[in-house]
Formats: structure tokens, sequence, C-alpha cells
């Protein structure tokens, strides 16, 4: 539609890249918050999939920190935070329908800092999450801000997947669906992929044994995606 | 409270029900869809949820009926006295109005002299504080001709309101208020200078970013800031990001004059467009509302408004200033003095209910002290008879009580001037107080029109 300024087509991006990490990452959290009833000690294999050191007293503390704190760059609170700081300036792309579900997501977070069952008060947030994208995707008319909201989206769920090493399948399933994505975005305009780079990229992933021998090169090429290959 | 006053709280109680029953409702609503304003306190920015009082302000079809009348008549006027003031000053030399009240006005832009906007408005968007005594007589309280913020509130609040409390629509003949975005894409496409509209906000932490958002949502324009806009051939462009450009033909900007083009009028601006007032001069650009307007809503200026009707129109004003005097005057000069002690006296350069003093809080010393200055500044203030206004109930901790407030309203300038049938009331919650401001702590609460 040729009005989407620089500015916006960064907040589009970004919006879809943090509402999807505040959805993995509360989906990563309730599946290891299912593990510690077993075994308390196993918040620790999320740690080192990112690279983190365990400095956590116990599981509580780790939860706690991962799910709340604001000023933790890897938590819930942080990622939702940085969503709606996109969201907000976007009201007139995305509607202030789809704008609200960010708000009650904020809102719900902060309840369930004091429930007494966390994974209970949690579960209206993944739904809020599913009422933000139906919203998106019944709101937002115009195509090239819709595609650079997913784009982002898809994305950040790609890189998650690496660095979680999820099974191929579903890496190969979101790298797909990346891929048709960043085809619509426009020559010329900042989140046009390199092609060089995809090319490797999908060099990498196009088989199991390539996503199990290149998953840190795939990372590698994936946060360099936009830019130009030297 | 008097019995009066009691009656008038228990009729509320009565009538308003299902609103003051879904009160949390409601509030919990607006803070969903993000209804709130900005303010700094100490150089902090901090965002917070407009209070909202379920209450109405109810205003009779009869009473609207005057009131538009008058604020038509009112804004009429005011175009044509600014359209004077950048061209001919025919007021002035016939001794209407002092020169003084011109050119010693913050608000005079010698740069706006001599450009014609398109259509000769001025002032598209008006804001109009008015009171209702307990006489039930309407007063103006103040002009805001620059850009008056607010409409966005009860907008929303009805929408909200209407899905909370549905029987009290159903219930009274209510005049639906929610074409506000309609009167405001009209009033914009009506100086539409040919390209795409849209809104000029400095961002997210300006006090009235929701309203900015609310509004280009609603009118389908887009939200922009300085930083993705240019002047290319005394045109205004929006630089996209496949490195195209779009024209600008219409721009409802929510910012200052003297920030608005930093080789026109403030240089050290970093929120303006260099050479906008280019692309306005060449008649490339409808600016809403029309830069240099501060001249017309002076609070000194607002004395002569009855004269401006009378002058330019020929008319009687339908509507009356609350009493005012000028210190400029020697005979209000000294009317002024001998009853200062019951006056309210505003500071013309002052805006947002700041420099506004009553007499009967001043203590000896400090009422010398202003006599001093009037005496040394008479062009400086205004003086005012305290308005006995009409207290409004509103809802405290469940309870009914009454609290001052006024009421501004929205009046649109295009092809033809019309009154939006609403407007923002806004309340005290302090009860000794009469400044009703956002930015002081106020709440706000629907205004409803009746149909019959």
């Amino acid at each position: 539609m040729g009005t989407i300024s620089l500015e916006h087509s960064s907040r589009l991006y970004w919006l879809g890249r943090y509402t999807e990490r505040t959805f993995r990452t509360l989906e990563a959290l309730q599946g290891l918050y299912d593990k510690t009833i077993d075994d308390t000690a196993a918040y620790t294999a999320y740690l080192a999939a990112f690279g983190l050191p365990d400095s956590y007293d116990s599981s509580t503390a780790f939860f706690h920190c991962f799910l709340y704190d604001k000023s933790n760059c890897d938590a819930v609170a942080y990622s939702l935070e940085r969503a709606y700081d996109n969201g907000i300036v976007l009201r007139e792309a995305i509607s202030s329908e789809a704008l609200s579900f960010l708000q009650i997501a904020k809102d719900t977070l902060k309840r369930s800092e004091h429930a007494e069952n966390i994974l209970l008060s949690l579960l209206p947030l993944k739904d809020t999450f599913y009422s933000f994208w139906g919203c998106i995707m019944d709101q937002v008319y115009d195509e090239e801000a819709w595609n650079l909201i997913f784009c982002g989206k898809s994305m950040e769920r790609l890189m998650l997947s690496l660095r979680l090493k999820a099974p191929y399948a579903e890496v190969s399933r979101i790298f797909q669906k990346l891929c048709r994505r960043l085809r619509f975005v426009p020559e010329g305009t900042p989140y046009r992929c390199d092609p060089e780079r995809l090319e490797k990229l999908t060099a990498y992933l196009s088989s199991e044994t390539g996503y199990n021998m290149h998953t840190a090169q795939a990372i590698h090429e994936l946060e360099r995606i936009f830019e130009v290959s030297p | 409270m008097t019995h009066t006053e009691i009656r008038q709280a228990e009729e509320a109680q009565s009538l308003f029900t299902e609103a003051i029953g879904n009160a949390g409702e409601i509030n919990e609503l607006l803070r969903r869809y993000g209804v709130k304003f900005g303010i700094y306190k100490n150089g902090v920015f901090k965002e917070q949820f407009f209070p909202f009082d379920p209450i109405p302000r109810v205003i009779p079809a009869e009473d609207f009926h005057l009131i538009e009348k008058g604020l038509v008549q009112r804004v009429n006027a005011l175009n044509k006295f600014l359209f004077d003031m950048y061209h001919e000053k025919q007021i002035v030399r016939d001794g209407i109005i002092p020169e003084d009240f011109i050119y010693l006005s913050k608000g005079y832009l010698a740069q706006c002299e001599g450009i014609t906007p398109p259509g000769e408005i001025y002032s598209h968007i008006s804001g109009i504080d008015l009171v209702q005594g307990k006489d039930g007589a309407w007063y103006i309280l103040e002009d805001n001709l620059r850009i008056p913020s607010g409409a966005s509130y009860p907008l929303i609040a009805r929408e909200l309101t209407r899905i909370a409390c549905p029987g009290a629509f159903a219930q009274h003949h209510i005049t639906d208020n929610r074409n506000y975005a309609e009167l405001l894409r009209d009033t914009m496409e009506h100086v539409n200078c040919g390209g795409i509209r849209a809104i000029l906000t400095p961002g997210r932490y300006n006090a009235a970013y929701f309203e900015h958002s609310y509004l280009a949502e609603l009118t389908g324009a887009v939200l922009v800031q300085n930083d993705e806009l240019f002047v290319e051939d005394n045109k205004l462009y929006q630089r996209t990001y496949n490195g195209g450009k779009t024209q600008i033909g219409v721009l409802y900007r929510r910012i200052s004059d003297e920030y608005l083009d930093p080789l026109t009028f403030y240089p050290g601006s970093v929120i303006g467009i260099p050479n906008l007032m280019e692309a306005y001069r060449s008649g490339n650009l409808g600016l809403i509302n029309a830069p240099g307007n501060g001249v017309a809503d002076d609070k000194g200026i607002y004395y002569f408004v009855p004269k401006m009707i009378r002058y330019y129109l020929g008319e009687e004003p339908i509507l009356q200033n609350a009493p005012t005097y000028l210190p400029f005057y020697d005979e209000d000069r000294q009317y002024v003095l001998d009853r200062l002690d019951t006056l309210v006296l505003k500071d013309v350069s002052e805006a947002g209910g700041y420099g506004v003093v009553f007499g009967s809080d001043l203590t000896k010393e400090q009422l010398s002290e202003l006599r001093d200055t009037i005496l040394a500044e008479p062009r400086r203030f205004i003086a005012q008879e305290v308005i006995d206004f009409l207290d409004l109930p509103i809802l405290d901790n469940g309870r009914t009580v009454l609290r001052k407030a006024d009421l501004r309203a929205f009046v649109l300038t295009g092809k033809e001037t019309k009154v939006w049938a609403s407007g923002l009331t806004r309340f005290s919650r302090n009860p000794d107080s009469f400044v009703v401001n956002s930015s002081q702590g106020g709440g706000f609460k629907d205004t409803w029109v009746l149909s019959r």
C-alpha cells in the first residue's frame, strides 16, 4: 500500500517477534514446570540451551525470574513489555481490538504472580495470544503490514526452535513457513532477506543430518538473514 | 450539601443505577483499551488511566439546541477574526480591539501574515469550554483553537458504556455520539490539498498519545512522526520503507505552533518538519488547525469575542462569556483592585488550569503583591466573577457526591460548522477545587445529549 514507514516496518516486525517470544517462552516454561514436579533440577537444561549460568537457589526462584522479572531479558514479562511497547505505537495499524489483548496479557501475567497455582493461572495467557493473532489476521487489511508481523513471528519461532534443538520435523515445517513469508517481502525494504544467506540456511536445514551437524551455523545465518553477505 | 443538591445526587443515583452498578466493569474495559494519558511529574513520564465517572452529564435537547447555535456563531466569528488578523486587521483599525491585544499576544505569529489557508478556515477543530451556572444558564469559559484535545475519551467511553449498560441507552433517548470520526474525516477531507490524511504526533510520551493513535485508527489517517516526513518542491511527503514517498494532503498536527517548523519558528525544535510552512503557504497542504490561532484563544482576547460576533456577523451573541474584566482598561482595573478578594484572576499566558488564582484564597500580603503585579502588568491578567457552577454528581467510593465540572464542546468546521452532540465533561475530584484539568487530577464523564 506504500504508507508503511521505516519506523512502522520495524515496529511491525518486532511486534511479531516479541509476541512469539513471549508465547514460546511461556510454553517452554510450562513444559519445564511440569518436569520439575519429578526433577527439581530440570530447569538447568533450559539455562544450558541458552548458555546462561545457573545462579538460582531453587526452581521456584528460577521460574519467578523467568516469568515475572522485567529486568531479565529472557523473561516472559520482559518480552511482553517489549511487545506492548511496539503494539502501542501501532494502534491505527493493528486496531484497538488487537492492542487490547496485549493489555489483557499484561494484566493476566501480573495477576498470576500471586496465584496459588501458577500453571492454572497462566492458561488464559495462551488463549489471549491466540486471540491476539486471530485479531491481527482479521483486522489488519494491509497485506504487507500483516506479512511483516508474521515474518517476525516465524523468525522468532525458528530461532527458539533451533536454540532449544526442537525435533527436525518441527524445525523443517517452521522454516518452510518462514520462507513463504519472506518471499512476500517487497524488494528494497529492510526485511527483504539476503538470497545468499537464505541459500546457506536452506542447505543446513534441508535434511535431518544437516540440521544435526550445522545447528550453530544455521543460527548464525538466521541472525544475519537481513544483512547483505560480505 | 443543600436540599437541592441532595435531591440531585439522589436522582442521579436512581436514574443511573445500571451505570453505577457497572462502574467497575466500565473502568476495566477502559483499561483494556488503553485509555490513558501521560503526565510528567518531577521530570518523570508516567502513564495513567483517566478516571471515568459512570454518571453522565445529561443535556436536554432544548439546551443543546441553544448551545449548538451559540457555538456555531462563536466559532464562525472566531474564524473571521483570524482571517482578519492575518490580513487587513480591520477590527483593530476600527478600534474594536486595541492592538496591544494582538501584537503583545504570544499566540500572534507574524510568520503567518498573509497566508490564506484552504477554505479560509483557521480553526477546524475548536474546543470550547463551558460551565452551567446554578441558574441553568450556560457560560463560555474559554476558547481552545490551537490543538484542543479530549474528544476521544467520551467517544470510547460511549462505545464501552453501551456494552456494559445497554439498558441505560434503551431507556433514555440519547443522541449517538459515535460519529465524531466521520465528522473529523470530513473536516480533514474538506481542506485536503491532494494526498493522504495524516495525524502528526510528537510520539508515545506525549500526554495525549492515546487520542492521537485512536483518532488515526478511527479516521483511517496515517499516524506519523516528524522523522518520517520531509518537504520537497513545497509538498509534504511521508518516506516509506521501500524507499518511496507518499504525498500528504492534510495534516492534523498535534504539536504546538512553535515546534512545527524549525526554519520558521523555534529553531531548536527536534519534533518539527523543516519547510513545512512553505508547503502550507504554497497551498499544497491543509494544516489542522492553522498555525497562529493562539491570537484568538488568548485569555485576554476572550473578553472581545462578543464584540467580534457583533462586528463580523452583525448578530447578538447567543452564549454569554463569564463576567470578565480587563485591568488593561482604567475602569475595569479599579473595579478589579477594589474587589480582588472576590474575583478569580487568570494569567493570560498560562494554560491547563495553571496561573489561576482565587482572590478569596489569598492572604492580605498575597493580595497586596497581586495588586502590585496587576498595576505593573495590567495586560497580563483578566479577572472574572466566580460563577456559582452547577455541581454534578459523581461516584466516590460507592457514594454519590457533588463536584465542580465543566464541559468541553467540540466544534468542527469544514464545509459548514457543526457541533458534536456530546463533549468532554471534566470534573474535579477535590471537593474544594474548581480546577478540573486531567493534568491536575481531574476525571471525566460522558456527555449525553438527549434527542428529544
